[in-house]
């Protein structure tokens, strides 16, 4: 849980609310198809909870959130790009919405999706 | 860095371009072209870029990925075309730099793909080519985002697939799958509203639109070399940047507003012109033209009686540069720059003006680099400012958040020890100085200066030079807008008014001194009645205002 002090009292951000932003953005970034799930509790959660974030696990300390995401990645993209931008985008968009500052993403290829034989 | 110039292709080989179906070293040609024509325009396609992240290398990134293609592609000898676009999108791939850069390079994988076992390419398989280009990169993204390189492409493909019905000429095709990406580049805005936010058009569409127009301009015989006869909207004239280096033959600046003429020819203006001076620049605003030029003593006159030809004048703005660049010299040579003992740190200031200049001189900075807003210096020039003093230690001020980059990058090229504080402008700079160490270690004085940066806060009042909505502050173009540490916080029709309103959104309670940097173009008679009246409005707080000289920005202002 990330807390952040305003005027008033104090303000939580769930680790769901990170993810969701986090989830949105990886969907969004080129080259990705998917994200995966990251342990068998995601694997299975997932068929019972539709809308489970699954693939996306975040950490958060004094220095700020740490993400690691879980991807399927479309095959034939230089993976290595692929997943610099999916990293760049995220902790924009984490650190843009949320205003707390992301301090690491980890990015795992999970596997490949290949509609395009070449 | 950069790539090979592009010779433009004899008549005879034009001929052949425009008339027979296009085989491998045909296709390696129009490769080179968009590449050129993308190289020349980088810089404004960067410039466009704020989504998905706002970093301002898309433009880069193409150039990147395109020269590894054609770095491949210059290893196969084949004239055949699907070999050769093969080879060519293996490069993309391999040098896939940045997203726009991974998708261009699916966009060639696509592209190659339809082109397999073909010896040669006629309309037909051309069009097929650009829906297989078109079907594979939006497999690549699960949520596709309208008003992106994406939607360019699908639209320069319909226009390809309505064009093959008319036309069997590559050169008329790709004059149809220009005009479409043009048109569809213009409307992103509409599609994505970050775009329209921030004014601009999407900067990955407009990229692969440079590379279609390239390789048209190719087929047509034009240069690709120069975005000479890129007509620039009359703000984006980057006049006072081009007085920075006049040579033999340049002795006055000519400048000349006008309404063109029916049968205005922008191609045979700029010939004209190109006869009379050099520093050629065109921009248009509103239906009125401006020009300008550097032109030799004996030829000053001639770029009126020119251009009274070409339209009714409405203007005309005449500079003695010689003079200019004289007096202007003899004031830089006036800063005096500390000298630096060996081994201790030395700090390098960018500064955008000449009286900002002077008061880093005064606080002890080693070098100035002359930069600002539209002027970001060089990694080059900035390694030179640190590369000869008698130290491996050394600090960068950029005072500019579009500096900081070439610094980081200029930190990379050097083999000193380089720290960068990223001052975002002339106060943070200042402040940051005051907390020098000379003889203390690298880190305390970058923890000290980190510090001092983020105690001082600045306010900014600029005219806007586009309609936009920022941060829910509505601004017209050719309004004073005030900003404070970076963000739009008001606007007015004058100075004063945004002044004022900058001050009144700011909490003054909490600091006791405000500082006042006017630019260029303001004198101290004209900021002085302002800066009284603030002292009256509040007597609590030291207030002090100096001549900044800085372009752009007519108040720079610190509060502590």
């Amino acid at each position: 849980m990330t807390t952040q002090d305003n005027p008033n009292g104090r303000i939580f951000i769930l680790p769901q609310a990170i993810k969701t932003v986090a989830r949105h953005a990886a969907l969004q970034s080129y080259g990705v198809i998917s994200l995966a799930p990251s342990n068998i509790a995601e694997s299975v959660g997932r068929f019972i909870n539709k809308d489970m974030d699954y693939g996306i696990e975040v950490r958060s300390d004094e220095e700020g959130i740490s993400l690691s995401l879980n991807l399927i990645i479309e095959y034939g993209l230089r993976i290595k790009t692929v997943a610099d931008q999916v990293a760049e985008s995220v902790k924009y968009n984490v650190e843009k919405t949320m205003g707390v500052p992301v301090k690491r993403v980890d990015v795992n290829v999970r596997g490949l999706r290949i509609s395009n034989p070449d | 860095m950069n790539s090979k110039p592009i010779t433009l292709p004899s008549e005879a080989e034009r001929h052949k371009l425009i008339q027979s179906p296009l085989d491998g070293e045909g296709l390696k040609l129009l490769f080179e072209a968009g590449l050129a024509w993308l190289t020349t325009n980088q810089q404004y396609v960067n410039s466009l870029n704020v989504f998905p992240v706002p970093d301002g290398d898309t433009g880069t990134n193409m150039v990147l990925t395109m020269q590894a293609a054609i770095h491949e592609a210059d290893n196969a000898h084949s004239t055949n075309v699907g070999e050769m676009a093969r080879t060519f999108a293996q490069g993309a791939l391999m040098g896939a730099r940045g997203n726009s850069g991974v998708i261009l390079s699916q966009i060639w994988r696509g592209f190659s793909r339809a082109l397999d076992h073909y010896d040669t390419m006629d309309n037909e398989l051309f069009m097929r080519a650009l829906q297989e280009a078109r079907s594979t990169a939006y497999k690549g993204v699960v949520r596709p985002v309208e008003g992106t390189i994406l939607t360019v492409l699908k639209d320069m493909t319909s226009a390809a697939e309505e064009a093959v019905q008319k036309t069997s000429k590559l050169s008329e095709m790709l004059a149809v799958i220009v005009e479409a990406g043009n048109a569809s580049v213009q409307r992103t805005p509409e599609l994505l509203p970050i775009l329209k936010q921030a004014g601009v058009v999407d900067s990955g569409g407009t990229g692969l639109y440079f590379i279609f127009d390239g390789m048209l301009r190719l087929i047509q015989g034009e240069p690709l070399d120069s975005s000479a006869t890129l007509v620039k909207p009359i703000e984006e004239l980057d006049l006072a940047n081009t007085m920075e280096t006049i040579e033999e033959g340049q002795d006055y600046e000519v400048v000349i507003d006008f309404a063109p003429k029916k049968d205005f020819s922008l191609e045979s203006f700029y010939e004209g012109l190109s006869e009379i001076g050099t520093s050629i620049q065109v921009g248009e605003g509103d239906g009125i033209f401006r020009m300008h030029i550097h032109t030799a003593l004996d030829k000053r006159y001639d770029p009126i009686a020119f251009t009274e030809k070409a339209g009714t004048v409405k203007k005309i703005m005449m500079e003695n540069l010689q003079d200019q660049m004289k007096s202007r010299a003899a004031e830089e040579e006036k800063l005096k720059l500390e000298p630096v003992n060996p081994g201790d740190i030395a700090v390098v200031a960018v500064s955008p003006g000449l009286g900002l200049s002077k008061i880093f001189a005064s606080l002890g900075v080693a070098a100035i680099v002359q930069g600002g807003q539209t002027m970001n210096p060089s990694v080059k020039e900035l390694v030179a400012a640190f590369e000869n003093l008698p130290t491996d230690k050394v600090i960068i001020l950029p005072n500019n958040k579009n500096i900081i980059l070439a610094a980081q990058n200029a930190a990379k090229v050097s083999v000193k020890q380089i720290r960068i504080i990223p001052t975002r402008n002339a106060p943070q700079g200042f402040a940051a100085m005051l907390r020098l160490m000379p003889d203390g270690t690298l880190d305390e004085n970058e923890a000290a200066m980190l510090e001092a940066i983020s105690e001082v806060h600045t306010g900014e009042i600029t005219t806007a030079t586009r309609s936009v909505e920022i941060d829910g502050v509505q601004v017209e173009k050719g309004q004073v807008i005030a900003l404070f540490d970076g963000k739009l916080t008001d606007s007015g029709a004058t100075l004063e008014e945004a002044l004022e309103k900058l001050l009144q959104q700011v909490d003054m309670g909490s600091f006791e001194r405000v500082t006042m940097f006017y630019g260029e173009g303001l004198t101290a008679a004209t900021v002085n009645p302002l800066v009284d009246k603030v002292r009256r409005q509040y007597p609590k707080h030291e207030v002090e205002v100096y001549d900044g000289g800085q372009p752009h920005y007519q108040l720079i202002i610190a509060f502590e």
